[in-house]
C-alpha cells in the first residue's frame, strides 16, 4: 500500500522519471568519447607509454619532474601567456576602435564592415601560409616595401628572430580574429540607447566622455565575452606556431598546445605528453577561474 | 532530490569503474598481442617448410603513407598487377597522409585490426619505425626471403631487429648538394672533393657577390640535410657503429671530435655568411624557390625533392648534384644515403604466406610489378631492372653506395625526437642566442638518454 503511494508521488506530468532514460544514449556517448579519455589521460601521465607498445611501465611522477627540470613547461607557459595577453589586448582594442568607427553614419558602412570581417572567414592554414610570404625575408611583402621606400629590407626577418617571432605570429592571429571581436562589439554598441547619449550631450559631455562614461559601461557584458573568447583563443594557440614557425626559431614559439603535439607525435612520448596536458589543464582552469571572478566583479562595479 | 544525488553518485561510480576496467583492458590487450606474436613466431617456423599459398579467393589489405598521385603505383598499378600474378588474391590498398597514417596505424594495431601489409621506416625513424613495431611484436620476420637477399647488406641492416629482418628494403634516397652548373662555370669552379675545397668554392662565390648556399631553416628539419652529410664523413666513416655504441653507452654525442666537430663545421657556413643570414625566417619551399630562381648557387636537399628543384624558375640553368664533401683532404668521401620506407607484414595477419608471395614477386628485380615499381621513379633502385637507368643526377651517389661508402641518415639510428632537439638547439646557436656547440651536444645527449628506454 505504502509503495503505491510512493509511486504516485513521484510521477510528474511535466517530466516523468523514466524520461531520464532518454538521456542515457547521449550520456553514454559523452562518457565513452570524452569523460573516459580524459580520465585515461591522468592514468597515462604516470606511464612511459609511447603510443605503440602496450607493455609500458609506471614511472610515477618522473614525467612531471622532467618537464619542469628541462624548462619545457616554463617556456611554453610563458610563451602562451605572452601570446594570450597580446591577443586579448590587440584584438579587443582594434575590434572596439573599428566597431566605434563603423557604428557612426558613414558612406559605405556595410562595405567596410564586410572588409573588416573577411580575414575571419579564411582558414588558419591559408592565413598562415599567406602571412609567411608577407613576412618572408628579402623578397616578402614587407621586406620589398621597406626596400621600396629606401630602408634596408634585407635586415627584416621577423619570424627568424628569437625576440620577434612570437609577436609576429600573434599579429597574424589579431589580424584574423579582430573581425569577429568587432562584430560582437558592434552588436553591443547598437544596444546602447540613443536617448542616453542625447541626455549626456545635453549635460555637456564631449565625445570622449560619452565613450568612457556611457558607452563602455553599457557594453561591459560585451567586453567580458570578448575578453574571455580571446583568452580562450590565446591559450589554445597552436595553428600559427605549427604553420608559420614550427615552434621555432629554437623553442621561441612553442606554445602549450604545440608542445603537447610535439612531445606526443614527434618525440613519441604519449606518457610525457599526457603529463604535460594535465599540467596545462590545471593552468588553464586556474586562469579561467581567475578571469571569471575578476570579470564578474568588474561587471557589477560598473 | 535525494534520488538525483544517488543517481549522480551511481554515475560517478560507473565512470570510475569503467576507467579502471579500461586500464586493465589495455594491459590485457598488450599481453595478448605479444602472446599471439609469440605463438605466431613458433607456428611460423613450422609453416615455412610448408609455405603453401592458398587457392581460395582472398582479400589482402595494405596501408601506406603518402599522398596518392595520378596513376599512383601503390593504390592503382600494384593491385592490378597483383591480380594478374595471383588471380585469386585481391589487394586493397589505402594511402593516407603521414600524420593520419601514424594515427590510423596506432589505432589499428591497438585494436588488433591491422591491415596485412603496412609501410614501416628503417631503424628508429618515425612512429612506424621497424624497431619500434618489431619490438612490440607487431611484425612478421621476413629473413630468408629472396627479396631481402637481393637488397644488399646496407638495405638489410636498415630493417634488422634482433637478428631478423622485418621489412623489404625498397630502394635508396640520398642527401646531397644541388648546385647551379652555370654559376659554377662562370666562376671557373668545379665540384669540390673535400671540405677545404668546398669552403673555397663558397668563398669564391661570396667574393663574386653571389649567395653561395640558400637554406630554409624556418622549417628546421632541413638542417639535417647538411649535418648528416658531414656526419657521414666525420663520425660514421671513422666509427660505423657509433649509434649502436650510443645505445650501449660506449659513445656519447659529447665525445670530442665527433658531433662537436660536425656541428662546428656546419656552423662555420653560417658564421662566414655562406648560408644566407636570414635562413631562420625562410621556409623550405621558399628556399627551393630561391635556388630555382638562380638567386643562390647551392642548396642542401634530398633526392626526394628532385622534382621541385629541377622545376622551371625565373632563369634557365643546368642543375648538378654532389655529395657534400665533409671529409678532410686525403680521406675518402662518404655519402648520406638511406633506405626508403618499405612494406612489412603484420604478425597477426591471416595470410602471411600470401603476403610473402606478393612481396617476393614485387621485389624480385624482374617481374612486371618490379618493373612498374622501378619506373614509378620515386626510389632509386639498386638491383635488377632499372638499376642501369638511374637519373644522371644521382650517379655519383650510386657509385659511392656500390663501393660501400655511404651511411644511413643519422636520425634513423636515434629515437625520434633527438634530431628535433638538435635542430632547436642549432637554430639557437645560429640565431645568436649564445648557445655553443658544447651546449648542443649536451642537449642531444640528454634528450637521447631521456628518449632511449631499454
Amino acid at each position: 500500500m505504502e509503495k503505491k503511494k510512493n509511486n504516485k508521488k513521484n510521477i510528474s506530468l511535466v517530466f516523468p522519471n523514466r524520461m531520464y532514460l532518454f538521456a542515457v544514449p547521449a550520456l553514454l556517448l559523452f562518457c565513452v568519447f570524452w569523460v573516459f579519455p580524459v580520465l585515461q589521460l591522468f592514468y597515462y601521465s604516470i606511464t612511459n607509454f609511447n603510443g605503440i607498445n602496450y607493455q609500458y611501465d609506471f614511472v610515477g611522477f618522473k614525467n612531471y619532474i622532467t618537464l619542469f627540470r628541462e624548462g619545457t613547461m616554463t617556456n611554453s607557459i610563458k610563451n602562451t601567456l605572452i601570446y594570450a595577453v597580446i591577443i586579448v589586448i590587440g584584438s579587443n582594442l582594434l575590434g572596439l576602435c573599428v566597431a566605434m568607427v563603423l557604428n557612426i553614419k558613414i558612406r559605405g558602412k556595410a562595405f567596410f564592415r564586410t572588409c573588416a570581417y573577411v580575414p575571419a572567414l579564411f582558414s588558419a592554414i591559408v592565413v598562415g601560409f599567406i602571412w609567411s610570404y608577407v613576412y618572408m625575408p628579402d623578397s616578402g611583402l614587407i621586406a620589398s616595401f621597406l626596400t621600396l621606400i629606401g630602408l634596408d629590407g634585407s635586415k627584416f626577418n621577423l619570424l627568424g628572430n628569437y625576440k620577434t617571432a612570437l609577436y609576429g605570429i600573434a599579429a597574424v592571429e589579431i589580424w584574423k580574429s579582430f573581425g569577429t571581436t568587432m562584430i560582437i562589439y558592434l552588436a553591443g554598441l547598437q544596444t546602447v540607447d540613443e536617448s542616453l547619449l542625447e541626455a549626456g550631450r545635453i549635460d555637456g559631455c564631449n565625445e570622449w566622455q560619452l565613450i568612457k562614461k556611457v558607452k563602455l559601461p553599457l557594453i561591459s557584458s560585451t567586453i567580458t565575452i570578448n575578453v574571455i573568447l580571446n583568452v580562450i583563443a590565446g591559450l589554445k594557440a597552436f595553428d600559427y606556431s605549427f604553420i608559420m614557425t614550427n615552434g621555432g626559431p629554437g623553442k621561441s614559439t612553442n606554445t602549450l598546445m604545440f608542445t603537447i603535439y610535439k612531445i606526443a607525435f614527434t618525440d613519441q612520448m604519449m606518457g610525457k605528453a599526457s603529463a604535460f596536458s594535465v599540467v596545462s589543464f590545471i593552468v588553464i582552469i586556474l586562469i579561467t577561474i581567475f578571469m571569471l571572478i575578476f570579470m564578474n566583479k568588474r561587471e557589477v562595479e560598473l | 532530490m535525494k534520488r538525483k544525488r544517488i543517481g549522480a553518485l551511481a554515475l560517478t561510480a560507473v565512470l570510475v569503474l569503467s576507467s579502471l576496467t579500461g586500464c586493465s583492458k589495455a594491459n590485457d590487450a598488450g599481453s595478448n598481442s605479444t602472446s599471439t606474436s609469440e605463438s605466431q613466431a613458433t607456428s611460423d617456423s613450422k609453416e615455412e617448410s610448408a609455405g603453401e599459398v592458398t587457392k581460395d579467393n582472398i582479400t589482402i589489405t595494405m596501408m601506406y603513407s603518402g599522398t596518392a598521385a595520378e596513376n599512383d603505383f601503390e593504390t592503382e598499378i600494384l593491385p592490378k598487377l597483383v591480380k594478374e600474378e595471383f588471380p585469386n588474391i585481391t589487394l586493397e590498398v589505402t594511402k593516407l597522409p603521414d600524420d593520419q597514417y601514424y594515427t590510423a596505424l596506432k589505432t589499428k594495431l591497438a585494436s588488433g585490426e591491422c591491415p596485412d601489409m603496412i609501410l614501416v621506416q628503417p631503424k628508429y625513424a618515425g612512429a612506424n619505425s621497424v624497431i619500434g613495431l618489431a619490438k612490440a611484436g607487431y611484425l612478421e620476420p621476413l629473413t630468408g626471403l629472396k627479396a631481402i637477399e637481393l637488397a644488399g647488406v646496407a638495405g638489410r641492416e636498415s630493417f634488422v631487429y634482433e637478428n631478423d629482418v622485418y621489412a623489404v628494403p625498397s630502394g635508396v634516397t640520398m642527401l646531397g648538394t644541388y648546385y647551379n652548373k652555370n654559376i659554377f662555370e662562370e666562376n671557373g669552379l668545379s665540384v669540390p672533393t673535400n671540405w677545404d675545397e668546398f669552403l673555397n668554392v663558397c668563398k669564391t662565390l661570396k667574393d663574386a657577390g653571389i649567395q653561395p648556399i640558400v637554406m630554409g631553416d624556418k622549417d628546421m628539419y632541413v638542417m639535417q640535410f647538411g649535418l648528416y652529410q658531414i656526419a657521414a664523413n666525420q663520425v660514421y666513416a671513422k666509427n660505423a657503429s657509433f649509434d649502436d655504441q650510443l645505445r650501449s653507452g660506449e659513445t656519447k654525442f659529447t665525445d670530442e671530435g665527433t658531433w662537436d666537430k660536425v656541428l662546428e663545421m656546419y656552423k662555420s657556413l653560417y658564421d662566414n655568411g655562406y648560408i644566407q643570414t636570414s635562413s631562420l625566417g625562410l621556409g623550405a619551399q621558399q628556399a627551393i624557390q630561391k635556388f630555382v630562381d638562380g638567386e643562390a648557387a647551392m642548396t642542401f636537399d634530398g633526392s626526394f625533392n628532385a622534382a621541385a628543384i629541377t622545376a622551371k624558375g625565373a632563369v634557365e640553368f643546368e642543375r648538378g648534384y654532389f655529395p657534400l664533401p665533409g671529409n678532410d683532404a686525403g680521406t675518402d668521401l662518404y655519402a648520406a644515403m638511406a633506405m626508403g620506407a618499405g612494406p612489412a607484414i603484420y604478425s597477426g595477419s591471416k595470410y602471411i604466406e600470401e603476403c610473402k608471395a606478393i612481396l617476393e614477386k614485387w621485389f624480385d628485380g624482374e617481374s612486371d610489378i618490379y618493373k612498374a615499381y622501378a619506373d614509378s621513379g620515386r626510389f632509386v633502385v639498386t638491383y635488377g631492372y632499372g638499376a642501369d637507368k638511374v637519373n644522371p643526377l644521382f650517379q655519383p651517389f650510386i657509385d659511392l653506395y656500390n663501393d660501400g661508402k655511404s651511411f644511413y641518415w643519422c636520425n634513423q639510428g636515434w629515437p625520434a625526437g633527438t634530431e628535433t632537439e638538435m635542430e632547436a638547439l642549432f637554430s639557437e646557436a645560429i640565431g645568436g642566442q649564445g648557445t655553443s656547440v658544447s651546449d648542443i651536444v649536451n642537449g642531444m645527449q640528454m634528450k637521447f638518454q631521456e628518449l632511449y628506454t631499454e
